[in-house]
């Protein structure tokens, strides 16, 4: 076990997105109380595996925080069943905006070294609560990742002049690209639902956990009064593409889908942060995603 | 499993199985006071279940006062049908009660799903743990052989107990494993097959001529393709439920595949007007301890209960169709009978002998003696394969206008009609008395 330097105890912290159920309880009318279909995404419960398995190589605790009704302490409690040492519950609606959902998450999070979102919930909302967690704690963040090293991340403290934890991770990129990335510590993660299979909560453990304590915390009324989010089926958004070229179908279809064809279409660039990033909003825009 | 002498105890009582069986013990448990886990192998309870048609609630008077109010019932039964069908005829003999469609009502359709997770419920309010995704995988036992836990499948998963309550629905391995059970023989057990077809709910009223929350439950003799067993139609609000009750020597011997029998179902011309232009929502099967008295295991052992399905408390007697009411009923007795044994300090066989004595005193057991001929009466060969063509025949030619020949009489139709399918008189009036002993 490799112990981050520090003189509190390191806390890993996962958020995990409590979902209602998306049935509206058919002709018998809605039960505000039936949670069998209520939950959270693969994604999560992959970052809460994550954030078990990180607490346990650094010898951190975890804190499991869910922004919803009192129903949502139910996964909560499953977290700690799970392993979780802390559970906090932000009260809020369902379906509340983003922004405040990650500011509200920012001011739990404050004193944790890494924070483990899933990358998608269960009702496919915006995705971005990660990225607006990480820029109020104004950390590094690495969104749809597709493993994490625990391992080398956890023995990264050990070469690290300064002691800091470094986390070891590989992101998805288009095209079937990888993206190999160290990210300094404090860091927002968010992992895809194949990173990890979250384990099975001991028995004793989950009985324990059915009156384990959660923590409320009152939330202040919605900062953001603008239009209220709507939450709709995912879908992919719509890009014009060009007739594939190729003599058969088999070639239009690797035309099509870029397999079996090496790079070409990409580009590789060196840049400092700030070029890099100037130059991803310039492409985005000459690609027409800004206009 | 574990022969561990084993002093101390993680709870009082386990409950394997959180449907209706179980559920209904772990309530009189948890509202005696006692410390109660309600294991249940499914994501929540009622989520592996399936039935074949009415829930008669009755027996819920005594734990959930006024449970009409609240109960996810989909509709209430007013109209119960009793049809008996040939490749091209059918028989229904119909009975509607306004009666029945208002409290304390009779029967009601539910979804299982729906149900046993209201019910579970009640176990969780009145204290009972409830311990979902968890399976159980054996006894524990002590050096005496008493049985004093559970396995599960979980990490760190042995949970000792006082007693254990197996409501592990048919087949029970745990029965089984106690040494509660004669050898099994699969003549005892049919295979329920079941579509749950969605259909508008105004188009459902009007082809079963109810309305609101009225409900119509359809039995069925015959219809099963040869295959020993029965059929059953019945409403939900916006669905209606189609299957068969099939026997299992006769299913795998005629290498039928239980779906072609309902696709046949569903097409006779009694039934498919019923159905058409509905679309298939679900697909469901599960096997039903068929035999009742006759299969039942020894109710108790040292330390350990069997209720619902688990002890074949299913009844299946031909016109009366019932296994959630039983398997409540016997799981309420169980929990009474585990209160008064833990009480007195007796987990022995003997100590909770009250579970068998209350059974025997009230319509669980009761019903089952005096109806222990009906199993096997209604799935025998002659009252599935020639009754059915018998009476169909005889009411046909009572209706059939034959003119210029004059009415014949009704006992004359009879005398044909046997003669005409081979049918004895001696095994007539042996079923006719067999019936009479049973129903009479």
């Amino acid at each position: 076990m490799t112990a981050v330097p520090s003189t509190a105890p390191a806390v890993v912290a996962v958020c995990l997105k409590w979902t209602p159920s998306p049935f509206d309880g058919g002709p018998l009318g809605p039960d505000e109380g039936d949670d069998r279909f209520a939950g959270v995404s693969p994604a999560d419960r992959a970052a809460l595996e994550l954030a078990l398995q990180l607490s346990d190589a650094i010898g951190a605790s975890v804190t499991a925080i869910a922004a919803g009704p009192s129903a949502a302490d139910r996964v909560l409690r499953d977290a700690v069943a799970a392993g979780a040492t802390r559970a906090v519950r932000l009260d809020m609606a369902a379906g509340s905006d983003s922004r405040d959902v990650a500011f509200e998450l920012a001011q739990v999070v404050a004193d944790a070294c890494v924070v483990l979102c899933g990358d998608y919930s269960l009702d496919r909302g915006s995705g971005a609560v990660p990225a607006f967690v990480a820029h109020h704690r104004r950390c590094a963040q690495a969104l749809g990742l597709v493993s994490v090293d625990v391992t080398a991340s956890a023995s990264s403290v050990a070469g690290a002049p300064d002691g800091e934890l470094t986390i070891h991770a590989v992101r998805r990129l288009d095209g079937g690209r990888r993206e190999v990335l160290a990210v300094p510590t404090p860091c927002v993660l968010s992992v895809e639902g194949s990173v990890a299979s979250l384990r099975r909560a001991p028995l004793r453990r989950a009985l324990a956990a059915r009156s384990a304590p959660v923590e409320v915390i009152a939330t202040p009324p919605a900062h953001h009064h603008g239009a209220p989010a709507i939450v709709t089926p995912y879908r992919p958004r719509a890009r014009t593409m060009p007739a594939p070229a190729g003599e058969d179908v088999l070639g239009r279809l690797r035309a099509l889908t870029d397999a079996g064809t090496s790079g070409g279409r990409g580009e590789t660039v060196e840049l400092a942060p700030r070029e890099a990033a100037a130059r991803i909003v310039d492409t985005l825009r000459g690609w027409g995603y800004l206009d | 499993m574990d022969d561990r002498s084993l002093t101390t105890t993680d709870c009082d009582v386990v409950v394997v199985g959180a449907g209706p069986a179980g559920t209904c013990a772990a309530i009189v448990l948890a509202r005696a006071g006692l410390d109660v886990v309600l294991l249940e192998r499914g994501p929540f309870p009622g989520s592996k279940n399936m039935y074949g048609g009415v829930v008669y609630p009755r027996i819920l008077d005594e734990l959930i006062p006024s449970w009409w109010e609240e109960a996810p019932v989909q509709r209430w039964v007013t109209r119960r049908s009793t049809m008996v069908l040939t490749p091209d005829q059918a028989l229904t003999v119909d009975f509607r009660s306004q009666r029945w469609g208002a409290p304390p009502y009779n029967g009601a359709t539910a979804y299982r799903p729906d149900f046993d997770h209201w019910l579970a419920a009640h176990a969780e309010a009145a204290g009972a743990q409830l311990v979902c995704s968890t399976t159980v995988t054996g006894l524990l036992r002590d050096a005496g052989g008493r049985v004093v836990g559970v396995r599960t499948d979980r990490p760190d998963g042995d949970l000792r107990t006082r007693l254990v309550i197996a409501c592990d629905g048919v087949n029970s391995f745990l029965a089984k494993e106690a040494g509660l059970y004669p050898p099994v023989d699969a003549a005892n057990y049919t295979l329920g097959v079941k579509e749950t077809l969605a259909l508008p709910k105004d188009v459902i009223d009007e082809r079963f001529g109810v309305r609101g929350r009225e409900g119509v439950d359809i039995e069925i003799l015959g219809g099963t393709g040869g295959v020993n067993g029965g059929g059953f139609v019945y409403t939900n609000l916006d669905t209606v439920a189609v299957g068969a009750v099939l026997k299992l020597p006769k299913l795998a011997a005629q290498r039928r595949r239980p779906e072609e029998i309902i696709a046949g179902l569903k097409s006779h011309p009694a039934i498919a007007p019923l159905v058409e232009g509905a679309e298939v929502k679900e697909y469901s099967a599960h096997l039903i301890p068929e035999a009742g008295l006759s299969m039942m295991p020894r109710l108790a052992g040292d330390g350990m209960l069997v209720a619902g399905d688990a002890a074949a408390m299913c009844l299946a007697a031909g016109i009366w169709l019932e296994g959630v009411n039983f398997a409540m009923a016997s799981g309420m007795y169980a929990g009474r009978a585990a209160v008064e044994a833990l009480r007195a300090g007796d987990l022995s066989t003997a100590g909770l002998a009250g579970y068998e004595r209350r059974l025997s005193s009230t319509f669980v057991l009761r019903d089952h003696r005096k109806l222990r001929r009906a199993p096997s009466l209604v799935l025998s060969d002659r009252v599935q394969h020639v009754y059915p063509e018998l009476i169909t025949s005889v009411v046909e030619r009572m209706f059939r206008v034959d003119n210029p020949a004059p009415k014949p009489g009704l006992r004359r139709i009879v005398r044909d009609e046997t003669k005409r399918l081979g049918v004895r008189t001696r095994d007539l009036v042996r079923d006719g008395i067999d019936g009479l002993r049973s129903f009479g």
